[in-house]
């Protein structure tokens, strides 16, 4: 009997094993692209964290259901179960055990967030912080062999990121060009400037899985090292007020030769008002909606750039654009 | 294994003494018995539940569409602003205290909590709560917009220039409900110490008293701490002080150590009691006692503990030093501990027991299953590498209303059903109640699980408006919301004709063990008769041995 | 009125005789859980002090050095000096001495009085108001607070000072005034603490 219930046990958990395995090995497909140093290591870890989530949930599901099939009371059945009061034993075991995981799972997490070695700020708000976590930007970025092994670990591009309620503009400061899309070299490390002009925001790429609020009256520092080229969505992460959802921008990686040839053609172009999704909301009032809001925060005006996508010159592609403001 | 009496009551209106007229016009007065401000905190808050569900209900049909069409953005700024706060400070946190408040004082064999008057003032603040909220929608510039944290320094950003706008009347609800849960927190732990019948030790007291002792613990330490807080903001907001605004050289990430420091225990005080109706419905429905009692009646407390020590975890993105999010991602990791211990004991107890899947059992397993998965993905989020990713997206959306859906909502349906035949002395709808879990189970998995992949997939929370990619899980989403506000439905035909015409259901129709079922249903005024003298632990099923001292009142409704 | 309703009320009668003392056991057990939970109020408020003023670069506003220390240090030892006097009060009172009580109950309030006056005083003298920067906020913030604290502590003593002037007002207990002794001491602490992160700490 008891004999019978181990084989059980043990065939019970090696297919929870192998379940989440199999859950760990998908879970690199919820992501988008993987498009940065940070993101492979990042996914590495979160592919850890659900194959072991996915093992407790099974783990304490089967039991659950396996009681409610097995262990219903008849219809007349006004019995009491067994009177087990507890066993010493087991809350041990299943006190330790999840100290053991979690403290696991935290060096594990440690490790991974040291080699990200994203900076971020070390001076808010405790000023004498010591700094503990040196930050792994000088440390060689792990890689695949096969991958080209000429990655620059030093950062070598230093942009000037404003957010502003709601527009981002980035600012190349060796070139004073000025941008309201993020155009970067591919497997550079990049070293990000980050300020606001009002109130919080959230720089946030969802393809590099990195993010750092960025606070008014204060400069952080952001670093990372996108390795793929291609165009990826920038999102405000910090709720920043009427236009929040509006905030966003792209990124845009690049070979270094483009990336330079873009840098150089920006320089050469006029700076112009570029289009600023809040500000055209905010003066056509949003009329395509069916219920109508409240005064808000006036938005910044398009800010003024060399580079942007869309100049605010360009036709819009709203319906009405000839209503007016409200009070 | 005796039998015991299960001849109904003859007339379930009889009131043992008079001067308490069972009739509805009593919920309507400046009652001070905890029955009826416990009845009347339920039912104010079931109503605010209601209006926060429309709330949510509007921002999903706004998001069943990527583009900010339905309304304009500032209205579902409001909008989701208001579904927080009503959920939270008008429901969640008032309808566990009306349910601690009815039983509360009749688990501990007392005849009403410490401070009678206190509590029905406490009360009497909810109401004034709910208007201050509802009427901020009308202030010109609309009710508040800064989300439920309120973070300056979008909250003292008042594009009005009015003394009276929408955040400023938000602060005050805030402050007003923080005051009537101080009070209520004073009243329920002096109640949980000095007021214990006889015999009933710490050992022998319920492990749902122990939960609210927990929850109120937190609320006494957190809750002052918030409105330290909230007071700066306030002049911030109305006198023009530079505490939190950056442009008069404040510190707003300050606010957010003030907000969080309470913010994040108060998840606890929610989850703390319905963890203790579900350590109370399972042994009653598996007629198994509760695994582990002890150290599930203390882990509460070691929740308690370590709940102060892990606010940080929600700002590891918002300029926080390296070591800080080291220390708070493994303090954490630790709250995992003392849950865990809840779930394998819960497992346990269920485990070879005589299973009943009555609907308030239902709604236990429903919400610890439900629990587990949160846990999970709570984890997630205590590690700092993973949080950064995830942070303010939808993900976190997901993970907290599994746990405020999931398994608060799902711990205080299981409970009133539960309940239900104590309170009202009648018998639920059993195949309403079931219908109800169907509905509510199914929503809650289509509404809160796709948001996980779209938190993954990069979409922040708080958007009007979002990128056509997250289309295809928010219109899942926006569904199972849909499906989950008509869940309600059910439950609302359930309680109201139960109420009026349900069969009459005795004393103790689950034959459960527990001071509350000794007593008539609905109990009388002061509860008992005489007060009882516990003379063993509970949950003393399959056990011949009776819970009180006999005499020769509680002869007719010991339990075996 | 019923047979019944005159039971019911003779039950309660005899409830309530024995709860009495039980419930001034409560109350005091209660006022001591709000206290404690008011003092975390103010730990808040002194957290925020610390790290406002630890970080902060322009602490004092334009033409603002520093604090005058000396009233202040007056206005403190009269303070402190007061839970002695209360405390004499309550003794007195414990010994059914009535006139002893209400006279140093008299004496705590004037005592309480002065330091208000005394605070009063230094805020008029000040050159800086409640919105010129951190300092200016906090100061008045964590000095208002605790005023507001003092008041409160001075009315409840009038309360307390009117009441024993109600014939068998002790017979169910000194709660109240067991209280307001319990309130004034905590209100001290808390300004021993405050005195010496915003006077001494400068």
């Amino acid at each position: 009997m008891k004999l019978r219930a181990i084989i059980l046990i043990s065939i019970m958990a090696v297919l929870d094993g192998l379940l989440s395995v199999w859950m760990a090995q998908q879970s690199y497909s919820w992501f988008p692209p993987q498009a940065s140093a940070e993101a492979k290591l990042y996914d590495q870890l979160f592919s850890i964290f659900v194959g072991l989530g996915t093992f407790i949930w099974v783990g304490v599901m089967v039991p659950i259901f396996y009681s409610l099939i097995f262990h219903r009371a008849a219809k007349y059945d006004a019995s009491d179960g067994p009177a087990i009061a507890g066993s010493t034993t087991l809350e041990v075991i299943w006190t330790l055990i999840p100290v053991v995981i979690v403290l696991s799972l935290s060096l594990v997490s440690y490790r991974t967030y040291d080699k990200m070695g994203t900076q971020g700020p070390e001076t808010l708000v405790h000023l004498h912080a010591p700094h503990l976590m040196e930050s792994a930007y000088a440390e060689p970025v792990e890689r695949e062999p096969e991958e080209p092994a000429s990655v620059e670990t030093n950062p070598v591009e230093s942009v000037d990121v404003t957010a502003k309620q709601w527009a981002w503009v980035f600012h190349y400061p060796e070139q004073d060009v000025t941008s309201t899309e993020l155009h970067l070299p591919v497997d550079r490390r990049v070293r990000l400037v980050l300020r606001s002009e009002d109130v919080l925001h959230g720089f946030y790429v969802p393809a590099f899985r990195v993010k750092q609020d960025v606070v008014p009256n204060h400069t952080i520092d952001f670093e990372f090292t996108p390795t793929r080229t291609g165009t990826y969505r920038l999102r405000d992460s910090m709720y920043s007020g009427a236009y929040f959802a509006a905030n966003q921008s792209n990124v845009v990686v690049q070979s270094p030769q483009g990336y330079q040839q873009w840098l150089a053609m920006a320089a050469s172009q006029t700076p112009q008002p570029a289009y600023n999704q809040a500000a055209d909301e905010y003066s056509q009032n949003n009329n395509n909606v069916a219920v109508r809001g409240w005064k808000r925060v006036v938005p910044a005006p398009p800010p003024v750039v060399n580079y942007a996508p869309r100049y605010a010159e360009e036709p819009e592609s709203s319906d009405d654009p000839e209503n007016h403001l409200e009070g | 294994m005796a039998n015991i009496s299960l001849e109904p009551t003859p007339s379930i209106s009889a009131q043992p003494y008079p001067g308490a007229p069972d009739n509805w016009r009593r919920f309507f007065t400046f009652s001070t018995d905890h029955k009826v401000i416990g009845i009347q905190y339920i039912v104010t808050s079931f109503f605010f539940f209601l209006v926060g569900g429309t709330f949510a209900m509007i921002m999903r049909g706004e998001l069943i569409t990527p583009d900010a069409d339905l309304v304009d953005r500032t209205v579902y700024n409001a909008l989701f602003t208001m579904h927080g706060s009503v959920m939270l400070f008008l429901w969640t946190f008032p309808v566990l205290v009306g349910i601690g408040n009815y039983l509360v004082p009749l688990m501990i064999g007392a005849r009403d909590m410490a401070f009678p008057r206190l509590n029905a003032v406490s009360f009497w603040m909810i109401p004034i709560v709910g208007i201050l909220m509802m009427v901020s929608f009308l202030v010109p510039g609309g009710a508040s917009q800064s989300g439920w944290w309120a973070y300056p320094p979008v909250s003292i950003q008042n594009p009005t220039g009015n003394l009276i706008n929408g955040q400023f009347l938000w602060l005050l609800a805030v402050a007003l409900s923080g005051i009537s849960s101080i009070m209520g927190a004073v009243n329920f732990v002096t109640t949980i110490f000095k007021m214990r019948a006889p015999g009933m030790t710490w050992f022998r007291t319920p492990a749902f008293v122990w939960s609210v002792l927990a929850a109120q613990l937190i609320q006494l330490y957190g809750l002052p701490v918030l409105t330290a807080g909230a007071v700066m903001l306030l002049s911030d907001l109305s006198f023009g002080t530079s505490f939190f605004a950056p442009e008069r050289g404040g510190n707003p990430i300050l606010y957010q150590h003030f907000f969080w420091f309470y913010s994040h225990p108060a998840v606890y005080v929610m989850v703390l009691p319905a963890f203790g109706m579900f350590s109370e419905i399972l042994p009653v429905h598996a007629r198994k006692p509760l695994f582990g009692y002890r150290v599930v009646a203390v882990s509460s407390i070691l929740i308690t503990l370590i709940s102060g020590v892990v606010w940080v975890h929600h700002m590891y993105a918002s300029a926080t030093p390296g070591w800080m999010r080291m220390l708070f991602m493994v303090t954490t990791m630790l709250v995992a501990v003392p849950s865990g211990i809840k779930v394998f004991a819960w497992v346990a107890t269920i485990w070879g027991g005589k299973i009943r899947l009555t609907t308030p059992m239902l709604f236990a397993l429903g919400g610890i299953i439900n629990w587990v998965f949160a846990g999970v993905t709570g984890i997630f989020l205590g590690s700092v590498p993973i949080d950064i990713h995830v942070n303010n997206t939808y993900f976190v959306v997901g993970h907290f209303h599994y746990v405020l859906y999931g398994v608060i909502v799902f711990g205080i349906f299981g409970g009133i059903y539960h309940w239900f035949p104590k309170i009202t002395g009648r018998m639920y709808y059993e195949g309403l109640g079931k219908l109800h879990f169907v509905l509510t189970f199914a929503g809650t998995f289509l509404i809160f699980l796709p948001m996980h992949p779209l938190g993954l997939m990069g979409m922040p929370r708080r958007v009007a408006s979002y990128d056509p990619e997250f289309a295809y899980w928010n219109v899942v989403a926006s569904l199972g919301g849909f499906l989950l506000g008509m869940a309600t439905l059910p439950f609302i035909l359930n309680m109201v004709s139960a109420w009026i015409r349900g069969e009459p259901a005795g004393n103790n129709p689950w034959r459960a063990y527990g001071l509350e079922w000794l007593t008539s249903s609905p109990p009388p005024v002061e509860n008992f008769e005489e007060i009882p003298t516990v003379i063993s632990p509970p949950y003393g099923y399959g056990q011949d041995q009776p819970l009180i001292a006999t005499n020769e009142h509680q002869e007719a409704t010991q339990v075996p | 009125m019923t047979v019944e309703r005159a039971i019911a009320n003779q039950t309660e009668a005899r409830i309530r005789q024995e709860q009495a003392h039980e419930s001034a056991e409560n109350s005091k057990f209660g006022f001591i859980v709000f206290l404690l939970s008011e003092t975390m109020i103010f730990l808040g408020l002194f957290a925020g002090y610390i790290t406002y003023k630890t970080t902060t670069t322009d602490w004092y506003p334009a033409g603002v050095t520093g604090l005058e220390t000396r009233e202040p240090l007056m206005n403190t030892i009269v303070l402190v000096s007061s839970s002695f006097v209360i405390y004499v009060a309550e003794r007195y009172l414990h010994d059914r001495k009535l006139w002893g009580f209400r006279i140093f109950l008299l004496a705590t309030m004037a005592m309480g009085g002065y330091f208000l006056w005394g605070q009063a005083v230094e805020w008029r003298g000040l050159t800086f108001g409640f919105t010129d920067g951190l300092f200016g906020g906090t100061f008045y913030l964590l000095t208002g607070f605790h005023g507001l604290h003092v008041l409160t502590g001075i009315l409840l003593q009038s309360l307390m000072l009117g009441r024993s002037f109600i014939p068998g007002n002790y017979e169910s207990g000194m709660f109240g005034v067991e209280a307001t002794s319990l309130f004034w001491h905590f209100v001290d602490v808390i300004w021993i603490v405050l005195y010496t992160l915003i006077y001494v700490w400068q």
